[in-house]
């Protein structure tokens, strides 16, 4: 069962569209598996609908009607599928080269991104950058922990938003198991610790720079780049 | 202005039968607020508009996949004109990759609701119109620079005068304040 959601404003940011892009993979991978959030989402995309009919109507050229039954009548004489070629067809895990345990699916919305192979990052973590194909400067990447191993301290000078794909850690505040996404911020130092019954997968956004605590964490995050 | 019923009317009679009158009252309707709700978020003028013809090309092509069960007209709109904005801004800012927000998978993957959620869905947009009636001036400016504006905390912090590390918690009063109202009921 799923715990922990993102609040009512990070949705509405998603309905809007408003979020930095690895904010937006992060969350939207726990929208499309969290039958709550989904609802919710449709409701503040209704916000967003209301808000529509609510606008000032601008003032459009007074052609622009049947400008647009040209183009209508234009793409109708050309193929109706000439839209977006290339965009079904393409396997959707292409590009995703780190594996995944037996069973787990990669979250539909990292399709067309693409990450590295699992790194090593110390004894029993790996991890693995993730490159979205529109923002390559979006800091986002794929934790691998093994059970009982925990992450070293750290705290945020910005957003940090989690969601677990696998697994579950204990973070000293609560618990978080496969479904649950979390948001952190500068106000929050933790040492996220998986549980002993097996590895934890977890897909993380990083806006700002991680500050881990002790001279060997620190190395660490200069290695993943945070 | 056309009810949320008309409206739907409307997309069925272009979805099966290339009814142009009827396009051409939807595009009068959503036309000139999706250019609005565009140059809001910083699109040009000229490129506003034309993203507005194009939403509405995508409402003549898309009509038979509109489900009333599932949102109401000016919410599918909304959603087609979002995706044309993200779409287009993620193009500009990278040439290499033109597909952004995938218009119909989060839709396509969902089981379709049953024919009577149709009356659920209509009633539930009526209490979101209602709500966001009751919201203060302070937190209604929120809500549309939180849909609308391109930099939506930059722009509430410069609106409302107020620094930029509140205007997050700002945004959460203003979210729960509207949950209230959607959850309450109306007396």
């Amino acid at each position: 069962m799923i715990r922990h959601h993102p609040d009512d404003a990070m949705l509405a940011a998603l309905a809007a569209a408003t979020l930095p892009r690895g904010q937006e993979v992060v969350t939207a991978a726990h929208v499309e598996r969290c039958a709550r959030c989904g609802a919710r989402l449709r409701e503040l995309e209704a916000v967003g609908g209301a808000l529509l009919e609510d606008a000032e109507p601008a003032l459009l050229a007074p052609e622009a009607l049947a400008r647009t039954l040209a183009r209508i009548d234009a793409s109708r004489a050309t193929s109706p599928t000439a839209c977006r070629p290339g965009v079904t067809a393409r396997d959707p895990s292409e590009g995703l080269q780190a594996s995944l345990p037996d069973g787990m699916t990669w979250p539909r919305s990292l399709h067309g991104a693409a990450t590295t192979r699992w790194r090593w990052l110390g004894p029993g973590m790996r991890w693995s950058r993730v490159t979205l194909a529109d923002d390559r400067a979006a800091n986002v990447f794929l934790l691998r922990i093994a059970a009982g191993k925990s992450l070293p301290v750290h705290s945020h000078r910005g957003i940090e938003l989690t969601q677990v794909l696998y697994g579950a850690f204990h973070d000293g505040r609560e618990r978080f198991a496969a479904g649950d996404f979390d948001e952190t911020d500068d106000t929050v130092r933790h040492q996220p610790v998986v549980e002993a019954g097996g590895e934890c997968i977890c897909l993380a956004s990083v806006e700002g720079r991680v500050a881990f605590d002790g001279r060997i964490a620190r190395v660490l995050g200069a290695l993943v780049g945070m | 202005m056309p009810t949320s019923e008309e409206l739907s009317e409307l997309v069925r009679a272009v979805a099966t039968g290339g009814d142009r009158q009827a396009f051409a009252v939807l595009f009068k309707h959503f036309a000139p607020r999706v250019a609005t709700y565009l140059a809001r978020g910083g699109t040009p003028a000229a490129t506003a508009e034309e993203l507005a013809q194009e939403t509405l090309v995508a409402v003549w092509r898309k009509a038979a996949s509109f489900d009333a069960a599932r949102a109401g007209v000016s919410t599918w709109v909304f959603t087609i004109a979002r995706n044309l904005r993200i779409d287009r801004h993620r193009r500009d800012g990278d040439a290499d990759h033109p597909e952004a927000l995938d218009d119909e998978g989060d839709d396509a993957a969902d089981p379709a609701p049953a024919p009577d959620e149709r009356l659920a869905t209509l009633e539930r947009e009526r209490r979101i119109r209602a709500a966001l009636r009751r919201l203060p001036p302070e937190q209604s400016l929120i809500l549309q620079l939180s849909y609308f504006a391109e930099q939506p905390h930059a722009s509430i912090a410069r609106d409302l005068s107020i620094p930029l590390g509140t205007v997050k918690s700002r945004i959460r009063l203003a979210m729960q304040h509207l949950r209230r109202l959607i959850d309450a009921p109306e007396s």
